[in-house]
């Protein structure tokens, strides 16, 4: 593979960490099993797109497409919380409605961004040359910023009576927790947070368009697991840095699958390659277990028993 | 100090699976009284203490706690005035967070919380000599997950919990009954230890009658959603449980269906 295709594979991971990110809050933290994620990230891009291209602030329009996601987010939350829609389908509603709304705010199913001031074209203008490098390392910035305050968060007062919330609702109200408040706030953050993924992703790909979002939640999902399976462990810290890692390793190894000639795989291979690997890793822990079971049954015997 | 008036409650009303859990249960517990409930499965304990908890809302009726009308307030919103331990062990903990985590958890209960550090230096140094106190050796511990604990050690650290902050009320529901004999004496002393000692206003359910009269000061029991028997003082000192049977087929004119737990 070469270094440039290498360098692309980590720009698209560090957008994706982004997604691994938000979907770590909503699927990990506050058990929220949500598909918004495949609206909200179009319609951060959709946003940012839409602004950049009216020629306004390249980081004004990156936050308003962040801000845009809060919104898709705290929707969704809203609809199960106050209306108590299940989650499932309160975000499937949300990731449709999105659609339409995608299509009015960009008003055509794409939007070119060619040759438009994006926040990395002052950084690139330093080195005109290594735009390829360049892109990476301000993603890589964002995401460690993203990171960091999320590790923050999550270790302060708010942050654990959210985790408190995913974790046993009934035990966080009887603590005085407003559990619905944390959902509402911890859906928008989420969302935010895949919206400003979204955002960043039109900026590096010259464009925004209708269909960018397919399958989103289902990458989040992948490199949130992969994650969790590369290293395992329960802090905070550990589990935004794995989610990090799985959405890199996802990237690269998509592509060195794609880029090794002989597997015969296409571009458009990728969504059923990442619901294969999904899928899989979906099944390995119990996988695991049964194993496990049998292996410990044949070295106890017949007669041993667990006794817990 | 809780007032609870004329407490309504039907689960599923309209249809038929309809259920009056409360029939018009009131109870009055002035400040640090520490009573007992019993009554036959069904009879509607849980419900009563859920009642006032928040955990759900009565149908009509009354609710004052220290003073305060909670009659519509949720469970969240009354968590300052009320601490509460669960019967199933789970329930009152989170086993995905740390012993810490859990312990500032119940710190902050009914307080604002922030975006403050939930756990420092002083924080952990004052939960670790708060878990010293129950001798199981988890003042070592607290990094460890709450799942690693067994059922006694968690509603050992569960009662810790409801006591970190001040409560007017401490709801007990069968909180020893998913433990063996030997660690629900243990939780079952610790219980009046920690109640004893903050002098909290307390109300434990139990699906004994022995312990319903050996632990706290007053003993009543809940019939068909209602209050039927309230025996104190030294009435209830000279009582066994014979005594108590007999007092409740006296006043309901009807024996007791046989239940094995509540003879135990
Ligand atoms: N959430 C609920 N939905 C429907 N029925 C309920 C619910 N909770 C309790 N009940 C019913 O209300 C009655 C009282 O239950 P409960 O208060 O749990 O009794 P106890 O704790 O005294 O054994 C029972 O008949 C029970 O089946
Ligand atoms: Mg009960």
């Amino acid at each position: 593979m070469s270094l440039i295709a290498l360098l692309g594979a980590t720009e698209i991971g560090l957008i994706f960490a982004l997604v691994a990110l938000g979907v770590l809050i909503s699927f990990r933290i506050l058990n929220f099993p949500d598909l918004t994620a495949d609206g909200s990230f179009p319609l951060g891009g959709a946003v940012a797109a839409t602004l950049i291209a009216g020629g306004h602030d390249p980081w004004m329009a990156t936050l308003a497409g962040t801000a845009a996601g809060a919104l898709a987010g705290l929707t969704t939350a809203w609809l199960n919380v106050r209306l108590n829609i299940l989650q499932l389908l309160a975000s499937i509603l949300v990731m449709i409605a999105l659609y339409s709304i995608n299509l009015r705010i960009m008003g055509a199913p794409n939007m070119p961004l060619i040759g438009a001031t994006t926040v990395f074209s002052p950084f690139i203008a330093l080195s005109p040359d290594s735009q390829y490098v360049i892109q990476p390392m301000v993603l890589a910035v964002i995401v460690v910023i993203a990171k960091l305050a999320l590790d923050a968060f999550f270790a302060s007062q708010s942050g654990l009576a959210m985790r408190a919330t995913g974790a046993n609702p009934r035990m966080a109200r009887s603590q005085g927790i407003a559990t619905d408040r944390m959902v509402l706030i911890g859906m928008a953050i989420s969302n935010a947070l895949i919206a400003l993924a979204g955002a960043l992703y039109v900026q590096t790909q010259g464009g925004a368009d209708i269909s960018m979002g397919i399958g989103t939640i289902v990458v989040g999902l992948a490199a949130v697991i992969i994650g969790e399976t590369l290293i395992p462990g329960r802090t905070i810290m550990i589990a935004t840095l794995a989610a990090v890692l799985g959405a890199l390793v996802y990237r690269l190894f998509i592509a060195l699958a794609l880029n090794a000639d002989f597997i015969g795989l296409q571009a458009q291979d990728l969504n059923l390659i990442t619901a294969l690997l999904v899928g899989f890793a979906l099944v390995l822990p119990s996988l695991k277990r049964k194993l496990a079971a049998k292996r410990s049954a044949a070295s106890k015997g017949s007669t041993a028993h667990d006794a817990r | 100090m809780m007032r609870a008036k004329g407490l309504f409650k039907t689960f599923n009303p309209g249809t038929p699976i309809e259920n009056p859990a409360l029939r018009g249960a009131s109870l009055d517990i002035p400040q640090g009284q520490f009573v007992t409930v019993i009554g036959s499965n069904g009879a509607g304990k849980s419900t009563f203490l859920n009642a006032i908890s928040g955990d759900l809302i009565v149908d009509q009726g009354s609710i004052e706690i220290a003073g305060r009308d909670v009659t519509r307030l949720s469970a969240w919103q009354r968590a300052g005035l009320v601490a509460r331990v669960f019967q199933d062990p789970m329930a009152g903990t989170c086993e995905g967070l740390t012993i810490e985590e859990n312990l500032a958890i119940a710190w902050q209960r009914g307080n604002k919380r922030g975006l403050k550090g939930s756990l420092n230096a002083s924080l952990r140094s004052q939960f670790r000599d708060k878990l010293a106190t129950l001798n199981l050796g988890l003042e070592n511990r607290l990094t460890d997950h709450m799942g690693l604990l067994s059922g006694g050690q968690r509603q050992a650290v569960s009662l810790l919990m409801a006591s970190l902050k001040p409560s007017q009320i401490l709801l007990l529901d069968e909180h020893t009954a998913a433990l063996d004999p030997k660690t629900a004496a243990f939780v079952l002393e610790l219980t009046d230890q920690i109640v004893r000692e903050n002098q909290l206003t307390a109300m434990m359910v139990t699906h004994s009658m022995r312990q319903a009269l050996d632990h706290g000061d007053r003993t009543v029991m809940l019939h068909q959603g209602r209050v039927v028997l309230d025996v104190a003082g030294e009435e209830r000192a000279k009582m066994d449980v014979p005594d108590l049977l007999a007092m409740f087929e006296r006043t309901r004119g009807e024996a007791l269906a046989d239940d094995a737990l509540l003879l135990g």
